[in-house]
């Protein structure tokens, strides 16, 4: 017996298999009935992949859209509430194996958000950073089970045979990444119109307390500083306006990276499937889960450094601590 | 030329010129971080975990121009 836990025969047969899988998918799929000139009996030919990017209504709750992104995503919410769930029924001093895991994930989190917003302000930030991240990388990790995008009933349209898959992974749907992506806005504006006050959070884009101080200069009679402070109060004012639409359009590029990198994954991994059905989408499975975990990361970790940014008026940046 | 050849001529130009800015963008930010790595190679936490917050700023860029493509050749 070795040490695989099963007998090298068995493993000897199955890897013939899955490469007789493989080579007759490559032969008689696109690839190889373009190469070898073979005409693909009607039963083995695959449709083409159909992209359809919004997502498709189930069924509906009294004129509201039920579609499967949104099932996809309570799928999402019930197994993150199971999993912290039975982590913390009969917690110990020494910890179980759920327990532990949990412990893992929560305390890796609050380190690294004591790393980037320095103690005093770890507690703000992290329920929201973490529920960020936790749903975000859940939502992308069960898009990769077999289950989701391929559970549904057939469809007969124009572009050929369609599935309309029950389950679809929750991050490809524009209206999930939206609404967290103005949660972010909501949360990092309120934040920096809380802790400092209004007034100082406008100032700290226009400097209106440098055009202040330039007047200053103007009633203590030096004309010069009154000159040059007075236009680069006007240039502040300026670029306290473009800072301003660039607080806007975080919205709009938190959207678009983490509906961008879902989707074109979802596409890559269906193209890959309709070329060669067997051993060569492996590597790109490896690469959606990276992306999964890396845009979880960035999307919690972007919303972070926002949120430090607006909390540290910018005359503190000097005390910041790292 | 018809309107079905324009747009994947659209889509394959959009994709291709679009990715030409990022994919610079992104190694200029290897090529700083790497040298502030040789360096200073005990300050490779901070380094590093500022190279992937910009990187992936940069990289947003390179996927809107993906999701037009995407938009021209499949949707439209």
């Amino acid at each position: 017996m070795s040490k695989l836990g099963c007998s090298s025969r068995l493993m000897v047969i199955l890897g013939i298999i899955v490469l007789a899988l493989f080579l007759t998918s490559f032969v008689m799929g696109p690839l190889g009935s373009k190469f070898f000139n073979i005409q693909v009996p009607k039963n083995l030919q695959v449709s083409k992949p159909f992209v359809q990017l919004p997502s498709e209504p189930i069924f509906h709750i009294g004129g509201f859209n039920i579609t499967n992104t949104v099932i996809a995503s309570w799928v999402t919410i019930l197994v993150l509430f199971l999993l912290f769930f039975s982590a913390t029924r009969k917690m110990k001093i020494i910890p179980g194996r759920m327990q532990s895991f949990a412990e893992v994930v929560v305390e890796g989190i609050y380190n690294t958000i004591e790393g980037v917003a320095g103690e005093k302000h770890v507690r703000t930030f992290f329920p929201l950073i973490t529920t960020i991240f936790l749903y975000v990388v859940t939502n992308a990790l069960l898009a990769l089970i077999p289950l989701w995008g391929t559970w549904g009933p057939i469809a007969h349209s124009a572009e050929g045979t369609v599935i309309i898959p029950f389950l679809r992974a929750a991050n490809t749907d524009i209206n999930l990444t939206l609404s967290i992506a103005i949660i972010s806005f909501c949360f990092i504006e309120y934040l920096g119109f809380s802790r400092i006050g209004p007034l100082k959070y406008l100032d700290s884009f226009f400097q209106f307390s440098e055009l202040g101080k330039a007047f200053g200069k103007l009633f203590k009679g030096d004309g010069k500083s009154f000159i040059s402070g007075l236009a680069f109060g006007f240039i502040n004012i300026y670029v306290g306006l473009l800072e301003i639409l660039s607080h806007f359009i975080r919205i709009v590029s938190f959207t678009f990276r983490l509906f961008g990198n879902m989707t074109a994954g979802e596409i890559l991994l269906g193209v890959m499937t309709f070329l060669v059905a067997f051993i060569a989408p492996v590597p790109f499975y490896g690469l959606e889960t990276l992306v999964g975990f890396l845009q979880a990361m960035i999307f919690a970790g972007l919303t972070l450094v926002f949120g430090v940014m607006a909390v540290t008026s910018h005359h503190e940046e000097g005390a910041e601590q790292h | 030329m018809d309107a079905q050849t324009m747009k994947m001529l659209g889509a394959g130009l959009a994709g291709g010129l679009g990715m030409l800015g990022p994919g610079i963008g992104l190694g200029l930010i290897g090529l700083g971080a790497m040298g502030a790595l040789g360096r200073n190679p005990e300050a490779r936490g901070v380094i590093l975990t500022n190279m992937i917050l910009i990187g992936a700023l940069t990289e947003a860029v390179g996927i809107y121009a993906l999701i037009i493509a995407i938009l021209l050749a499949m949707v439209v």
